[in-house]
């Protein structure tokens, strides 16, 4: 049977550290997504999602509900989202795809698909950081507003405003390619 | 705008929701930097421990001798194990104590105790292996203590060439330990 994040919490805190490999295969793939979304392409979400394992390993003992070690994780991501991002716009950086991801795309849908893929890429890219981040917890994370309020420590009133803009913005953005 | 908020964000969030995929070579990247953090909060310091660990390593025939056996070993004489009840008044000056567990199949062993709050938050003192021979050198307060070895994590273990504890915390098994203070 798997093992509870609780449990291999415990273990990793009694010493045995392997078994916070258990967590790293858990979480990874599922935490990528949103680090590739939010950062845009994917090398700087490994470097995020990294840096946010290896910060949690360090914050073990603070993590006050094991049993909800994935939430808590993402926690530290989505800060460390926050200065990653922040970082790349000091740089000057412009916002590039998940080339990985679009071959992928490439693939398996035909070319229409990866038009859709790529505008939609952009758009997200275009939008603010903050609208970027409350767009993504709430539709592709699918969390409410209590838990992303939780997160990002924003009030929920301003993550609804935010939600509300980027999804005007995004429509703006893919209106060609909607009518088209 | 109702249409497009239906359809097409449904659309795109479909999209965004596709799984992204990160190869096993990245588990590989954060467990080094995991196990580059573990080594460094658990350095291997202090003469004694390092010369206790060459002599095992250049003798293996004590390690076959042990390893059916867990010791707990106390470094520049503080440590004496007595019998139980016979009990120092108080607890008092920090004296670094060995603890020598040979466990040539487990993959981590712990000590926890109630000098460390039973390993809990990340308290825990981790022994490094060598040979299968598990060691870790603590400050323990002179004065009676209860501890025991945690096997990968899970597996409690009471030392067994010491006296059980008169009373096992948790339900779990544990072993008497006397410090005493090296300066008396």
């Amino acid at each position: 049977m798997e093992s509870s994040d609780a449990e291999l919490v415990t273990r990793v805190l009694h010493g045995d550290v392997n078994a916070y490999g258990g967590l790293v295969s858990r979480y990874r793939d599922k935490y990528a997504r949103y680090a590739v979304h939010m950062l845009g392409n994917r090398e700087d979400a490994e470097e995020a999602l990294q840096d946010a394992f290896t910060r949690a390993y360090r914050s073990l003992s603070r993590c006050e509900d094991p049993e909800r070690f994935g939430a808590w994780l993402f926690r530290i991501l989505v800060n460390r989202c926050r200065t990653s991002g922040a970082r790349r716009v000091r740089r000057g950086q412009t916002f590039v795809h998940d080339e990985s991801a679009l071959l992928n795309a490439s693939e398996e849908h035909p070319a229409e698909q990866r038009m859709w893929r790529e505008e939609i890429e952009r758009a997200v890219g275009e939008l603010s950081a903050d609208q970027r981040e409350a767009f993504l917890l709430k539709y592709v994370e699918d969390l409410g507003y209590d838990e992303m309020s939780e997160i990002t420590g924003v009030g929920v009133s301003a993550l609804k405003m935010r939600v509300m803009r980027a999804c005007d913005r995004l429509r703006v953005l893919l209106k060609e390619v909607h009518s088209g | 705008m109702a249409e497009w908020g239906r359809t097409t964000l449904e659309m795109i969030v479909q999209d965004l929701q596709a799984p992204v995929r990160l190869d096993e070579s990245f588990e590989r990247r954060v467990m080094v930097q995991v196990r580059k953090l573990y080594a460094e909060r658990n350095p291997r310091h202090g003469r004694g421990w390092m010369s206790f660990a060459t002599t095992f390593a250049h003798r293996p025939a004590w390690v076959a001798a042990l390893a059916a056996s867990v010791v707990a070993i106390a470094t520049l004489g503080v440590l004496r194990v007595h019998p139980r009840g016979e009990r120092p008044a108080t607890l008092g000056k920090p004296e670094p104590v060995k603890f020598v567990l040979v466990a040539p199949n487990a993959r981590t062993v712990a000590v926890v105790g109630d000098f460390n709050n039973w390993g809990l938050g990340d308290s825990a003192l981790l022994a490094t292996s060598n040979q299968g021979v598990w060691s870790v050198t603590a400050s323990v307060p002179a004065g009676v203590h209860r501890y025991a070895f945690v096997i990968n994590g899970k597996q409690w273990m009471a030392d067994p060439t010491a006296p059980r504890s008169s009373g096992d915390d948790f339900g779990m098994p544990s072993s008497a330990l006397v410090v005493e203070d090296s300066t008396k």
